[in-house]
């Protein structure tokens, strides 16, 4: 027969277990009628016929018994009964079963969690269709680490020359204004070319997709929706398409609605809308600053189209001198969009791994005392004919059913945590994800798997131990641990002195990460941010003067505000993620020789920027009243800036050509302090601050200083921006402290994450230790008593009781201090200002531990001092 | 009565295969044709033909199915499965086999 319909037999057998039975019964019922009948057709009366049957029959419990087995039922109830017989001595021993479960729960649970995070960001694929198929493209400049933006003519010819590749998009994301029933809004744009659906292998959900005439240049006023914004915006409206979208110029027709849950890169848009290249002029629309999408043809690796990109970039590089140098990143999207987080939850994972491991030795160590205590029980068992076998099988149940509470309460514990984390780390550990994180199939049985395991690693040496007994010697020995216990002892001290390394490993981690936050907070970042309040301002298709005149009229509004120190703007705030690089020209040089450009940071501000961010002024002057689109271009640059193109020698009045930005000659004016533009544990890097009224943006940010709290001027001051244009959208107020906070958020989530499982494998190291010491001193107690009737000196009791537990304790802490000492290139990469050997974060960590051993041994060892000898003696 | 010990080990299989071979049959009716086939020889007693029946549904060689018997009420019929069919081929074959040879030893001896 097929195994098929035999397992569904056996299945049948084991969960219709009602219906076989009575089945059974009553075959069983009609054979014993049927014999009934026969007697009485051969002359017997009914009930003498009934009472013959049923004696031939010899009892039909017996035989429905019999036929049970023969369905094989017999391991089954077995099992049944086992589980029956660990559940109750689980019930009669209530203090070890909650530590058990409560530390099984909490390292399955801690496990479950950071799974939970693992699985959504890292396992889970893109939802896109053939996903693994989409690549990111970026540029990677010459002598610099990272990569950069792309170039719109590199794109050109990238698409162009590539084979490997279905579809290349280009893509930019300036913001869009939009005017509505409730007033102007600024909403999250995508400027694409045509191909943008194509390489995310999506449709529209309405309407239609760019076409490629669209992605010439000329002017198309057509706008595909965001699902969402579509939703809200239109209320869903089904007959969008051919709508118009107001915006402050006019209009744009709605030409389709994106799907819902369409992300490019990790950005929502709530509009597409066409970003025409001119092939003749293809840096008209700016240079660096776009990002490459890419789907990669059936069967082409990532592999394959890096090397191709590598063969590309150096022809390119010959051919324009922009490119010299430049070599080409390719990266599959799920995995560059995952760079971040994925080094945070490896750690994490490995450190509730470590948690997850020292409660299983714990438990392990719990499960041999247990196993001591029963040996009495089991001596008996085994003298009454249990096989070895059968008896580990029943310890085994026993820890199965202990690891399936423990995972059962983890699995709870897990659901909270996961909740907890995903309000309290607002994101850092989620980065790159694009779905949400649920507690999914996968997780469960990642938990069931980890439960599991878990049973057999703890509940296997104990087991095998307890096993092993010699049924006569251990009924001699009856309940006191004699000699026979020195193995155990010995095992169980190196479980301890395992778990307390485990746990020092921790705490010097805990304490590296708790010193780098430490150090982080107190970063000079080169500007003040308390009191100062942010807020987007994108100025839209206006000419440049016009661009000039609002800013200008914004700025005197806003300063006007009360309670306003100073106000300015800039293109890309520190720490916001953004900066624009170009290069400059010492005045002297041959223009246009790129190979002779230097390279540097630019930021594009407005007069007193300088004072609303608190920089100070180290030469010359900021930017003022004089500076105007038609007087002298002026630069002023930082002090990182004039240390390495003007070591030691004259920085004001040297004049530099910028190369982005129609390539003027300005002279430096001023030098500024350094700011860490890039973020908190970013170097300063040479920056060059060019003049928004000399050469206004699109993109800029309003900055203000205010006296007091800044978040509660923010809508003074958008009051005061709709005074001089009603229709200029500001994207929402956030203060510079909240930027600051931003990039906190990660850092003291690992410290807190890591300081918090540090802190409960150092209380599960500490049982460990405790259990190990009171089992020794209550096996001992009739030893202590005959001690001190012989003249011991309490002292001397509790020298002996306490010895063992410090030299454990000790010999844990310097496995671990050596552990971390060897592991300590595994967090190097999260550090900041201090090394990975900091002696600081080992000694407190083995300080630490060591007042926390002492005192959990002590308590033990106190008790067996005050040890009546009367009492001792008696005691058996 | 003959006690299924008395009988060689797995050759109340083989009686069991082949008394259904002819027609599905339920225990009761099994016990009786084993009995009058052997001219009231072999008697199988209700403690070893139900778990043997159980046994070989679990093997796969016979299933059962409810239906109603000649007076009417529900029983168990059991037929022969594929498997059970060649299970029965190769049984008998060698049953005879050791029928002949313990003869063999039995007369010669």
């Amino acid at each position: 027969m097929r195994w098929a319909t035999k397992l569904r037999l056996r299945l049948r057998s084991l969960l219709q277990g009602d219906r076989v039975e009575a089945e059974l019964d009553e075959e069983l019922r009609f054979h014993l009628d049927r014999l009934t009948e026969e007697h009485v057709a051969a002359g017997l009366a009914p009930a003498d016929a009934r009472r013959a049957a049923l004696r031939e029959m010899g009892g039909l419990d017996q035989r429905k018994e019999e036929c049970r087995d023969a369905r094989g039922l017999a391991l089954v109830d077995e099992l049944r009964q086992d589980v029956r017989y660990a559940l109750r001595g689980l019930r009669k021993s209530p203090g070890f079963t909650t530590v058990a479960i409560l530390s099984l729960a909490l390292g399955v649970g801690a496990n479950t969690t950071i799974f939970t995070f693992v699985n959504a960001v890292l396992l889970r694929p893109l939802p896109y269709p053939g996903s693994d198929r989409l690549v990111i493209l970026r540029e990677r400049p010459p002598g610099a680490e990272g990569t950069v933006s792309v170039h719109p003519l590199n794109f050109l010819e990238w698409r162009a020359r590539a084979r490997s590749f279905e579809a290349l998009a280009l893509v930019q994301t300036p913001p869009l204004n939009v005017t509505g029933a409730n007033g102007a809004e600024q909403i999250a744009r995508v400027q694409t070319t045509a191909e943008l659906f194509r390489v995310f292998g999506v449709g529209p959900a309405r309407g239609r997709v760019f076409t490629p005439e669209e992605a010439q240049p000329g002017n198309h006023d057509v706008v595909i929706l965001g699902h969402g914004f579509w939703q809200r915006w239109f209320g869903g409206d089904p007959a969008v398409v051919g709508r118009r979208l107001a915006v402050p110029e006019g209009s744009l027709t709605i030409i389709g609605v994106a799907p819902p849950g369409l992300r490019i890169g990790l950005m929502e848009a709530d509009a597409y809308t066409p970003l025409p290249i001119d092939p003749a002029k293809p840096d008209s629309i700016g240079s660096r600053s776009f990002q490459c999408y890419g789907r990669l043809k059936p069967r082409v690796s990532v592999d394959a189209a890096r090397a191709e990109m590598a063969v590309v970039a150096s022809a390119l590089a010959r051919q324009y001198p922009m490119d010299e140098g430049y070599g080409v990143f390719v990266s599959g999207l799920h995995e560059y969009l995952v760079r971040e987080g994925r080094p945070a939850l490896r750690l994490l994972m490995a450190v509730v791994a470590t948690v997850l491991v020292i409660a299983c030795v714990n438990v392990a160590g719990l499960l041999m005392a247990r196993g001591i205590r029963r040996r009495g029980e089991l001596a008996v068992r085994a003298s009454l004919g249990a096989s070895r076998g059968r008896l580990v099988r029943q310890l085994i149940i026993e820890s199965l059913v202990l690891s399936s509470l423990g995972g059962a309460a983890g699995l709870v514990l897990a659901y909270g945590g996961m909740l907890a984390l995903v309000t309290l780390t607002a994101g850092a550990l989620t980065v790159g994800s694009i779905e949400p994180i649920r507690l999914e199939s996968t997780c469960l049985v990642f938990t069931l798997l980890v439960s599991t395991m878990t049973a057999l690693v703890f509940g296997l040496l104990p087991a095998w131990q307890a096993s092993r007994v010699e049924p006569q010697m251990a009924l001699r020995e009856g309940t006191r641990g004699g000699t026979a216990d020195r193995r155990q002892h010995r095992m169980r001290s190196v479980l301890v002195v395992t778990e307390v390394a485990m746990a020092v490993v921790l705490l010097v981690g805990a304490g590296l990460l708790l010193r780098t936050f430490s150090r982080l907070v107190r970063v000079d970042l080169g500007f003040q941010q308390a009191g100062t309040i942010t807020m987007g301002l994108f100025l839209g298709r206006r000419p440049p003067e016009a661009r000039v005149a609002l800013v200008d009229q914004i700025l005197e509004r806003v300063e006007a505000v009360p309670g306003v120190k100073a106000a300015s703007t800039i293109q890309f705030l520190p720490l916001s993620g953004m900066s624009c690089g170009t290069g400059f020209w010492l005045e002297g040089q041959a223009r246009g020789d790129a190979s002779h450009a230097l390279p540097t940071e630019c930021s594009l501000v407005s007069r007193g920027y300088f004072a609303a961010m608190d920089v100070p002024i180290l030469e010359g002057r900021p930017f003022d009243g004089r500076d105007r689109m038609g007087g002298p271009r002026v630069v002023i640059v930082n002090r990182s800036f004039a240390r390495r193109y003007f070591p030691g020698g004259r920085v004001l009045g040297r004049r530099i050509i910028v190369v982005w930005s129609d390539e003027a000659r300005a002279e430096i004016v001023g030098v500024v302090g350094d700011v860490r533009h890039n973020g908190l544990t970013s170097e300063p890097v040479p920056t060059v601050f060019l003049l928004h009224a000399q050469t206004p943006g699109y993109i800029t940010t309003l900055v203000v200083r205010t006296a007091g709290d800044a978040s509660a001027q923010a809508a003074a001051v958008r009051r005061a921006i709709h005074d001089v244009d009603p229709s200029q959208a500001v994207s929402a107020a956030k203060t510079m402290e909240q930027y600051v906070g931003d990039l906190l958020v990660r850092p003291r989530m690992y410290a807190a994450l890591v300081a918090f499982f540090a802190v409960f494998a150092v209380i599960l190291a500490a049982i460990g230790i405790y259990g190990l010491i009171a089992y020794v001193v209550t096996q001992r107690t009739h030893e202590i008593g005959i001690r001190l009737a012989l003249g011991a000196s309490r002292g001397d009791v509790f020298r002996a009781a306490f010895g063992p537990g410090a030299r454990l304790t000790f010999l844990g802490l310097v496995l671990g201090i050596g552990a971390a000492w060897g592991l300590r290139g595994l967090v190097s990469t999260f550090l900041f200002g201090v090394t990975p050997g900091d002696p600081v974060s080992y000694v407190v960590a083995a300080a630490v531990f060591a007042v926390v051993a002492i005192a959990v041994a002590a308590i033990p060892a106190h008790r067996a001092s005050r040890v009546e000898p009367t009492a001792a003696l008696r005691y058996e | 009565m003959s006690k299924p010990t008395d009988l060689v080990q797995g050759t109340l299989d083989l009686l069991i295969l082949r008394v259904i071979a002819l027609e599905p049959m339920h225990g009761w009716a099994i016990a009786q044709r084993i009995r009058h086939v052997s001219n009231d020889e072999l008697r199988v007693g209700q403690g070893s033909l139900y778990p043997a029946l159980h046994k070989l549904e679990q093997q796969g060689w016979i299933e059962a199915e409810w239906a109603a018997s000649e007076n009417n009420r529900r029983a168990k019929y059991y037929t022969l499965t594929r498997a059970g069919r060649k299970a029965l081929e190769s049984e008998t074959a060698q049953w005879e086999r050791l029928a002949a040879a313990i003869s063999l030893v039995v007369r010669r001896a």
